[in-house]
């Protein structure tokens, strides 16, 4: 089931940090040799500060106690670097725990700079070396620390870039810490400036897109509001335009939440046209059942593609999240996104159909006699199928909905009263204006 | 002697001329101008020296044919020149000119024969004198007055191009080898002309005699070819060969300057130019100096070509990139060496030799001078007869084409001038994007092949020049390989990545457009519609010029073959029904010159457009394009006619196909089709019966699938789409002949499988196309009755032209007020910020990803629509109308007045792309 790991897709658009979390998921799903992803993982450790992590994994992958050598002097160079910082950003990290000097504080900017230095000899270096340290600190895997130092430098920084990477910075650093609300903040603020801020090139606020999307699957798929959330960010013109340009991939998860989430029809429709354009770029056991119920009407295409899509549920770091209740783990989407693929494909074929056999229905719904006609019996009852159920000969009988004729008149027209109303409002407004003038 | 005879028969020609007399006569002059052409090419040859003969032979060569005749119309004019009969020497001259053009091809050289010379320079001077002579000129006959003004007029026209033939014919009538037939005919002219006293005849004369006695004094040792060098060449060569080490960098540099001042002067010899300085590139002293003077020698050979519309001829080409290549030699020799068209060098720049140390500035532009090249080598093409041999000849010389570009484009990413190198690899880029894997596999076979063959002639030439004492040595350090990707895509790749990096707009979008070309070309359609789409072309393309804009119009003409291929009927004809909308293919992909009947073209407008004509081995096949298209637009269209047929307001799809198929319905009779129209349309026919068997074996019959690459599987796709529509069609037709309808029949009527039969049956029933639902324990179709009675109808077309009304009202509101209330800002916005999205694109940047507009492409014609409106070449005014509405939606930039447009065309896009906007 490897083939329709996204890993290697995603990987590229994350940070080194954030890429942990994958692999440990994989590790744990065992798709791949285990060695392979230790590999994997010496190799992200070796660009990043976390040395000692990263000689805790080869000895464990190689079963020695030694530690190469390059190790040993990194992890010397890195304490000694971290030294240097710390003392260069001293000065303004002991003002700020001081409580007392952080009321000082105000909310001008440049008030406070001028304060810092004026009083405190905190100028523009000291400032600077904040940052560095902070993002020293991250390195090093204390995410916390380069949240809060983060933090600070926003308050204090004036170059507006710096001020972005450190956005970003926050934003990974409350990702790991998985505290998804500061998080969602952080996105959201990220994203306003990503779409405010006028970039040298398209090319360059089309990545940024794509990679706030793919850090934003972290927050979304834990977060308990967020599989409305992930719809209004992708399902925005630029953002789609961006996935199906950049990141078809992302098209997964987008699919996902729609299937999960009900109540997003109208942009559901325009969804499925989305995933017809992008069969040939992309696809997955979870476009191609969206393609087979929506495009091509192969319900026995759609019920294969079903159980395959249980499998990448269950194989996708995102989708496939574990909810432990007492001895039991479940993976609650999967459950959910069953039942709403099911009652997908059985709403299409009601549409279609007159007289259905329960028999073969049911078959396609991966479903036994009994639970069938239960459920159908449940959606009778809760009015969301016009149908009766033939029990003598076990099929279920649609009525037929033909609109009255009378009715659609009224449909047409009804808005048209409306309008003109309104249309005359505005027509006498300037009118009225005038005199009164 | 035969001069005596033409003499008698040019002097007695006055009066009484009976047309015997004239034959004769005509025969005789015929015959001596044989002898004496004869003469000269023997001369040339120097074989034998049979002039005398000339008169007995009865065999002629062409040539001497050719030159017959024309000595024969010269006749004609002395005479009419004598009874002042303006009129028939207009004939007579237009005659000429045509004659003239024979004989210049079957010489094949590019010299104008001296007699045709002589001949402008005597009707010159006829004219001078009867318009000096205002009362003759007021005795004339209106007819014969007339004539003598677009005489004048002609004349004047014409004489331009000999300018420097006719200065030199007057300095010096007596042209070195004509020297014998001269003689004749000057004394011939002596006594024609004895009445017209040219005094400025008598004095050339005199002065030739002198000039020839020199001449014959110079070079009575040296062989033919010889002669052909001008005396000063000569003389220089002497100078210059006397004694090696005498020659100073001054020297050298004070004759270049000399020869290039006298360049486009009168009297300049063009060819000799060149030869001149060549010979100063040998013996130049500092590199640089070699440089500057084979710089001059490039210019010099781009002057030998005359007209805008003629050729530079094939020889003096390849000579030119030759000369390019040593160029290269040069500058890579000294990488010190500066090449540079914008500051004027220092006078003596030249002087610091090989050995100096700080930047050497030469004046030059190699991009310009690779373009020249390139164009010419275009041209050439353009102007050959694509059926010859000699059109594969030419062909065969463009990988030395781009061994140049490929090599100008490595020196100028050296040197990091990345702009002008983006220019050059858009030439190479321009060169390959047309061809499919396997052309360009045959084009490196041949590069490989003429390696070899280049290889010995530039031994040769090098010896040459060493044999000559150049003085700077230039090795070949420009390696004269090709490197050429096994594929063209990767080739392509390359050069558009770099061209994408550093290019300016028009690189770009020409770069673009030849990468969208390709790509459709190889079958990636998404690849092409994504690129398409994302450059926002379709929106600036009509700024553009015209070659870019046939570009583009080949690009969509490509785009739509691929799509067919790829079996996405849809976009194929969206692409390509913008381009038969106008009926005008032809024109519009530069392909031969489309006569309208409305719209008559001036000679200048038909000049312009022959000069944008595509070479043959670049076209697009039109037969293929058609019946693409007509195939496209027929399965679209069936269905559709079927569906609508009781609807009063139908929309059509394709207005072109619509419009054939009543022309083929009106015909009392049809035979067996004939043409690829016919074909199709007999196959609409078939398939609006259902009988897709008939239809798909008409469309089979066609013998232009055989230009496809993947024949078998196109035909196959088209064998199932012609099924698929064939269902359709059938059901939409008859379904209300039936009530229930059983899958297996119809798998049966079909040959589809059960599957493919519910899938698209179930897609008519989501799509609200067919009022029926499926029976699934009987498997069959159960239609329902769906009739409203008349009123209910009428009640119906109320409503809708009620909502119709309160939409026209809004927009004129809107129109008024600007901001609407309604539901429109929202739609409003969007607009804008499409518009927004337009400019952003078309300002700057072209792989703009941030497309806004027409994401799905592919399931709207409306994408496509803006783009096919350019293709309005030269005619932009006409069109403009529909222009602007085509642009208006996307880019804004319509008036208030166009407001009602734009949103006409923005929703219409709304709804064909994303069906409900949410």
């Amino acid at each position: 089931m490897a083939t329709y790991d996204l890993t290697p897709r995603i990987g590229p658009n994350l940070d080194r940090h954030l890429v942990f979390p994958l692999l440990e998921f994989l590790q744990e799903r065992q798709l791949y040799p285990d060695e392979q992803i230790l590999k994997a993982k010496i190799e992200l450790l070796n660009k990043t500060n976390m040395v000692d992590y990263a000689m805790d994994i080869h000895k464990s992958l190689y079963r020695t106690d030694d530690v190469p050598q390059d190790m040993v002097d990194r992890r010397v160079e890195v304490v000694a670097r971290l030294k240097a910082l710390e003392d260069a950003a001293a000065p303004l990290v002991t003002f700020l725990q001081n409580p007392n000097a952080v009321q000082e504080l105000r909310a001008d900017k440049q008030y406070n700079l001028q304060m810092l230095n004026d009083r405190y000899q905190i100028g523009p270096d000291q400032i600077e070396a904040l940052y560095q340290y902070a993002k020293f600190q991250f390195e090093c895997g204390n995410y916390s620390g380069a949240a809060d130092y983060l933090y600070q430098y926003r308050a204090l920084c004036t170059n507006s870039e710096r001020s972005l990477s450190a956005l970003w910075g926050k934003l990974a650093a409350e990702i790991l810490m998985q505290n998804w609300d500061i998080a969602l903040e952080e996105l959201n603020r990220l994203k306003e400036i990503i779409d405010s801020k006028s970039f040298s090139s398209p090319l360059n606020q089309v990545q940024s897109r794509i990679w706030l999307m793919h850090w934003s699957l972290f927050i979304f798929f834990n977060h308990d509001n967020g599989r409305t959330q992930i719809i209004d960010l992708f399902n925005q013109d630029k953002y789609l335009n961006a996935i199906q340009t950049s990141a078809p991939h992302l098209l997964r998860y987008l699919a996902t939440a729609f299937i999960v989430n009900k109540r997003r029809r109208p942009q559901f429709k325009e969804f499925i046209k989305v995933i017809q354009q992008d069969q040939c770029s992309y696809k997955d056991p979870i476009t191609e059942f969206l393609a087979c119920v929506y495009v091509n009407y192969e319900f026995d295409g759609a019920q294969k593609k079903m159980k395959e899509c249980e499998e990448v549920i269950l194989n996708d770091p995102f989708l496939g999240k574990r909810v432990e209740e007492g001895n039991f783990s479940t993976v609650p989407l999967k459950d959910e996104f069953l039942e709403n693929a099911r009652l997908f494909i059985f709403e299409t074929y009601c549409r279609i159909h007159q007289r259905i056999d329960m028999g073969v229905l049911f078959e396609k719904l991966n479903l036994n006699y009994e639970e069938g006609e239960r459920w159908i019996v449940n959606l009778i009852r809760n009015s969301k199928l016009d149908a009766k159920i033939d029990s003598e000969t076990g099929t279920v009988i649609m009525e037929p909905n033909q609109p009255n004729v009378y009715e659609q008149l009224i449909d047409h027209t009804k808005a048209l009263q409306g309008r003109t109303y309104k249309l005359v409002g505005q027509l006498l407004e300037p009118a009225q204006a005038q005199p009164a003038r | 002697m035969a001069s005596k005879f033409w003499t008698q028969g040019g002097s007695d020609t006055e009066e009484e001329e009976t047309d015997i007399e004239d034959e004769i006569e005509n025969g005789g002059a015929g015959e001596t101008t044989a002898a004496a052409a004869g003469s000269r090419y023997l001369q040339t040859n120097a074989s034998d020296s049979d002039d005398s003969d000339g008169q007995k032979r009865v065999v002629r060569s062409a040539k001497d044919k050719r030159f017959e005749e024309m000595a024969s119309t010269v006749d004609q004019m002395k005479n009419a020149m004598k009874i002042n009969d303006w009129v028939s020497l207009q004939e007579s001259f237009d005659k000429i000119n045509k004659q003239l053009e024979k004989v210049m091809r079957v010489t094949e050289s590019d010299r104008v024969p001296n007699l045709y010379i002589k001949c402008l320079v005597m009707l010159e001077d006829f004219l001078a004198e009867a318009l000096a002579n205002k009362e003759a000129k007021k005795k004339m006959s209106s007819s014969n007055h007339k004539a003598l003004n677009a005489m004048k007029q002609k004349l004047k026209k014409n004489n331009k191009q000999y300018e420097e033939l006719i200065n030199k014919y007057r300095e010096n009538p007596e042209s070195e080898e004509e020297k014998f037939e001269d003689e004749d005919e000057d004394e011939d002219e002596d006594e024609s002309g004895s009445e017209l006293e040219d005094p400025s005849q008598i004095a050339a004369e005199s002065s030739d005699e002198d000039d020839e006695g020199e001449d014959v004094d110079d070079d009575d040792a040296n062989g033919a070819w010889e002669k052909k060098l001008s005396k000063k060449e000569k003389l220089m060569d002497r100078e210059f060969k006397k004694d090696p080490s005498e020659i100073t960098w001054d020297t050298v540099n004070k004759k270049f300057k000399e020869v290039v001042a006298a360049r486009g002067r009168k009297g300049t010899g063009k060819f000799e130019q060149v030869e001149q300085l060549t010979f100063l590139t040998k013996v130049a002293k500092t590199p640089a100096q070699k440089l500057e003077i084979f710089f001059s020698v490039i210019s010099a050979q781009f002057d030998v070509n005359p007209g805008l519309s003629g050729h530079m001829p094939i020889n003096v080409w390849k000579k030119c990139v030759q000369n390019m290549l040593v160029i290269l030699d040069i500058l890579v020799q000294y990488p010190n060496i500066v090449v540079d068209d914008m500051v004027e060098p220092d006078e003596n720049e030249t002087q610091k030799g090989a050995d100096y140390d700080g930047t050497i500035r030469v004046w030059g532009n190699l991009v310009a001078f690779l373009e020249r090249i390139d164009n010419e080598f275009f041209k050439s093409l353009q102007c050959i007869d694509p059926h010859t041999r000699e059109y594969v000849e030419r062909l065969r010389d463009e990988p030395l084409f781009l061994v140049l570009a490929q090599n100008v484009q490595e020196y100028l990413e050296r040197i990091g001038d990345l702009k002008s190198a983006a220019k050059v690899a858009l030439r190479r880029v321009e060169l390959v994007y047309y061809k499919p894997q396997e052309v360009y596999d045959a084009m490196r076979q041949l590069a490989v092949l003429s390696e070899d063959g280049e290889k010995d002639g530039d031994e040769t030439k090098v010896e040459e020049t060493r044999g000559t004492s150049a003085f700077v040595v230039t090795p070949e350090l420009v390696s004269r390989k090709l490197t050429f990707p096994e594929n063209s895509r990767a080739l392509m790749d390359i050069l558009v990545t770099l061209i994408y990096k550093s290019g300016d707009e028009r690189t770009k979008a020409r770069a673009m457009l030849c990468d969208i070309y390709h790509h459709a070309l190889f079958d990636e359609f998404s690849i092409a519609r994504d690129l398409l789409l994302m450059s926002h072309l379709q929106d600036t393309i009509q700024h553009m010029d015209v070659s870019t804009q046939i570009l583009f119009n080949r690009a969509m003409a490509q785009v739509g073959l691929c799509a067919f291929r790829v079996g996405l009927i849809a976009e194929g004809h969206g692409c390509l029904s913008e381009l038969y909308s106008g009926g005008r293919v032809k024109e519009l992909l530069a392909q031969g010159v489309s006569q309208s009947r409305y719209h008559e073209k001036t000679p200048e407008q038909e000049r312009l457009e022959r000069r944008r004509q595509m070479p043959y081995h670049m076209h697009i096949n039109l037969e293929l394009l058609e019946a693409v298209h007509l195939i496209c637009a027929m399965l679209l269209e069936v269905p559709n006619m079927a569906a609508n047929s009781l609807d009063a307001k139908r929309k059509v799809i394709s207005k072109t196909f619509r419009r054939l198929l009543e022309v083929s319905e009106r015909q009392p009779f049809t035979g067996p089709p004939e043409n690829v129209r016919d074909h199709v349309m007999a196959a609409t026919r078939a398939l609006c019966k259902g009988d897709f068997q008939k239809a798909f074996d008409v469309i089979n019959s066609l013998d232009v699938w055989k230009l496809l690459r993947n024949r078998e599987s196109v035909l196959e796709m088209l064998k199932a789409k012609i099924k698929e529509e064939a269902l359709r069609t059938y059901l939409f037709t008859y379904c209300s002949s039936y009530d229930t309808l059983g899958l297996d029949q119809l798998t049966k009527m079909f040959d589809l499988s059960d599957a493919q039969i519910h899938s698209i049956v179930s897609k008519m029933l989501v799509n609200e196309e067919l009022h029926a639902s499926w029976d699934q324990p009987t498997r069959c179709i159960i239609f329902h009755d769906v009739e409203y009675s008349r009123l209910q109808a009428l009640a119906f077309q109320l409503t809708e032209k009620l909502s119709i009304l309160a939409e026209s009202n809004e927009r004129a509101v809107e129109a008024r007020f600007g901001g609407g209330g309604l539901d429109l800002p929202l739609r409003r916005r969007d607009n804008q910020e499409y518009a927004a999205g337009t400019a952003g694109g078309g300002g700057g940047r072209w792989p703009d990803l941030s497309y806004n507009q027409g994401r799905q492409g592919s399931s709207g014609r409306a994408a496509y629509t803006g783009g096919g409106r350019p293709l309005a070449l030269g005619q932009a005014s006409r069109d403009r109308s529909s222009q602007s509405r085509g642009t208006g939606g996307y880019s804004g930039r319509a008036g208030s007045g166009m407001r009602g447009y734009q949103m006409d065309a923005s929703a219409r896009m709304v709804s064909l792309n994303r069906g409900v906007r949410g």
